[in-house]
């Protein structure tokens, strides 16, 4: 029998479609990220580290890498937490779960770039209705007393609140103190209706007669079933929510595009919107490239994280 | 140990009565067995006895005390569930601990991490520690304590399932199918060792199969159930020699008792099949009547043999150690099966006509309701009719 070249002829379309759409980009922006090139430039010099140097130690960029991690640090266990704690009580409702679970999942439909338009009318300084609603509390002995502390004998003027109202409430999108903030409550708002409902498919197949092996066992709390049964059966599930949350929360672009454009004082510059900026808007292709490369770098750990250490663990 | 009584418990669901008014006295180290087809209500009785499910009127009391609002952890009984319901993170170990953990620690003693600093948890621990080494001896787990039961075989996780129920030392333990997800042979093996450890346990045992044979080999007493009520409650001779319904005798045996139709007449004489059986009802009932004959009380004959009842064969089944004959004859529904021992009955080849006679005394006659007629055979002095 001759040996037949045919086993050639299976794979080989399917790896010259990977290597061509999957792997050669990743390889060019590689290779541009150390040049100078930009779009039209008939030539490019080889330029080395220098886009890596500068990511890593100008001012702007460090900006951008504190911007990201908080974002993700703020997003990812706030979210998380939201959609677990959401799914376990719309699991425990006899009537009405639908109707929550089409709520909660609504924002999760909507395109966020409409969204994140109302949410910049909602959060307008001047004529918003976050602060038309904040300042219409101030003059409301009740709900002054109660935000403000002064029912417990605190200073008003210290609290937030008191202090607020005294002067003026914040500029969200405006203030820098404020801005990352904001857009993670955005993120939050809008993720944690996909976590739930990841978590809800995970919560269907936790098998009954485990809660009753515990019930028999002496759980009695509905806390104990939850750290004997629920918790450690949703372990794919949490690996599978966090990696997506993380993932996801790092590629945050659209809300601080239409709301911040990184400002103010680059307190939103997070690593999507600077690969935008730098790669697209001034035409500094090579220093986009680099950061696209920090990025993936970023996403691959995340992923092999999932891949090596969690995955063994969760996989009974 | 604990006796544990049912009286009159009633289950619905939504309307849907699944049990109607079922009384039950388990008695103290007895291994009882709940049996039925599936979707009789048996499971339902056994988590209704646990606590997992309420009963919707009725009452179960365990030692005599009513523990209708107990919750299942103080109820003191342990279970066995069909799919083990192992914990599949921990080990093996952790799994035995587990019920021990969570009834003798305290809250802050099984705090994590902080746990370990009350001074009251170490004496605790060593002695649980303790009594789940003595269980992993008594079930031969010991080498499998580390593991997760994603690693183990289905017969092993059955036995860590029976060990996380022993190491409680529970009034009683109750089992929910522990056998039907375990290969044949297995099976078998695991009936003598769960009546082994029955007898070495001598606690209370609530057995629950839909497998007759399981029921027959290793109780005390059955509870036949159907359809939500309770047809028959005895010994297992007594459930399989002197079923008092139809649809026991039916369900109990295998193969299944075959039922012929019959008709009574005014004396009380009772005709069956082209023949009249040797022996009258004490209370004649005129009219039809169904007689039952379990397989191995049919004797082949010889074609001219006085009182015999005639088929064609259709099939012959060989187990090796018996054959059974699957007979037809017009006007009877389905086959009609005899028992015989593989010695007598090489010759006959399917398509055949053969001949037998019922064992003397041994029919079971039920009224058109299904209930029990009181048969009474003649003397054996061998005169027939």
């Amino acid at each position: 029998m001759g040996r037949s070249k045919a086993h050639y002829w299976f794979v080989g379309p399917a790896i010259l479609l990977m290597l061509l759409l999957l792997i050669a980009p990743v390889v060019v922006a590689a290779a541009l990220s150390m040049t100078d090139y930009s779009l039209g430039n008939s030539g490019f010099n080889w330029i080395g580290w220098e886009n890596y140097e500068k990511l890593f130690t100008r001012r702007s960029y460090s900006k951008m890498f504190t911007a990201s991690l908080t974002y993700v640090l703020l997003v990812v266990p706030i979210s998380v937490a939201l959609g677990l704690g959401s799914a376990l009580l719309i699991s425990s409702l006899r009537i009405g779960g639908e109707l929550y679970k089409a709520i909660f999942f609504l924002p999760v439909m909507a395109t966020l770039l409409a969204m994140a338009i109302v949410w910049e009318f909602a959060l307008n300084p001047i004529v918003g209705v976050v602060n038309d609603i904040l300042r219409s509390g101030c003059d409301k002995s009740v709900i002054y007393g109660f935000l403000s502390g002064s029912w417990l004998g605190y200073d008003p003027l210290e609290s937030w609140y008191g202090s607020a109202c005294e002067k003026k409430f914040p500029l969200w999108l405006g203030d820098r103190k404020y801005a990352l903030g904001t857009i993670a409550f955005i993120g939050i708002w809008q993720a944690f209706g996909f976590n739930m409902v990841l978590y809800l498919a995970g919560l269907t197949s936790v098998p009954r007669e485990l809660y009753q092996a515990a019930q028999m066992d002496g759980a009695d709390s509905a806390w104990e079933r939850f750290k004997l049964v629920t918790w450690p059966m949703l372990g794919p599930t949490h690996v599978f929510v966090i990696t997506i949350s993380s993932i996801r929360s790092f590629q945050v672009f659209d809300t601080v595009e239409a709301l911040t454009e990184g400002g103010p004082s680059k307190s939103t510059y997070v690593m999507i919107y600077a690969m935008f900026e730098k790669g697209v808007r001034q035409n500094l292709l090579g220093m986009g490239s680099a950061i696209t490369i920090v990025f993936l770098i970023f996403v691959l750990i995340l992923t092999l994280v999932q891949v090596y250490f969690v995955n063994r663990k969760v996989h009974y | 140990m604990a006796s544990i009584a049912l009286s009159r418990v009633t289950k619905s669901y939504g309307g849907q009565s699944v049990i109607n008014g079922v009384d039950l006295d388990i008695h103290d180290g007895e291994f009882l067995t709940l049996v039925g087809p599936s979707g009789c209500g048996k499971s339902t009785t056994l988590r209704i006895i646990a606590g997992l499910e309420t009963q919707t009127a009725g009452d179960v009391s365990i030692d005599g005390s009513l523990v209708n609002e107990t919750r299942p952890s103080l109820r003191d009984l342990a279970m066995v569930f069909q799919s083990y319901a192992l914990y599949p993170h921990l080990t093996v170990r952790q799994n035995l601990i587990t019920p021990l953990r969570l009834r003798d620690l305290n809250f802050w003693e099984r705090f994590p991490l902080l746990g370990h600093l009350v001074p009251s948890r170490r004496a605790k621990m060593a002695q649980i520690e303790k009594e789940v080494q003595l269980v992993s001896e008594t079930l031969k787990i010991e080498p499998l304590l580390a593991r997760k039961p994603g690693q183990l075989s289905g017969g092993q996780r059955q036995r860590v399932a029976l060990g996380r129920a022993m190491v409680r030392n529970p009034a009683a333990f109750l089992m929910d199918e522990p056998l039907s997800n375990l290969d044949a042979s297995l099976r078998v093996h695991m009936r003598a060792e769960l009546s082994a450890l029955h007898k070495k346990l001598k606690t209370t045992f609530v057995y629950v199969t839909h497998d007759q044979a399981e029921a027959l080999t290793m109780s005390d007493r059955i509870a036949v159930m159907m359809d939500g009520d309770l047809l028959q409650l005895g010994s297992p001779e007594e459930v399989y020699q002197n079923p008092q319904d139809i649809r026991v005798a039916e369900f109990i045996g295998s193969p299944k008792m075959n039922i012929l139709p019959g008709y009574c007449d005014e004396l009380g004489n009772i005709t069956c099949a082209g023949f009249s059986l040797d022996g009258t009802l004490e209370i004649p009932s005129p009219g039809p009547v169904s007689v039952g004959f379990r397989p191995e009380h049919l004797t082949l004959t010889e074609p001219n043999a006085d009182q015999s009842l005639a088929g064609k064969l259709t099939y012959k089944e060989n187990l090796g150690s018996d054959v059974f004959f699957h007979i037809t004859q017009e006007g009877i529904e389905g086959s009609i099966i005899i028992r015989a021992q593989p010695l007598i009955s090489t010759p006959q080849q399917p398509g055949d006509i053969i001949h037998c006679t019922p064992v003397p005394g041994k029919p079971l006659v039920f009224g058109p309701d299904g209930q029990r007629l009181d048969f009474k055979a003649l003397a054996q002095s061998g005169t027939s009719s």
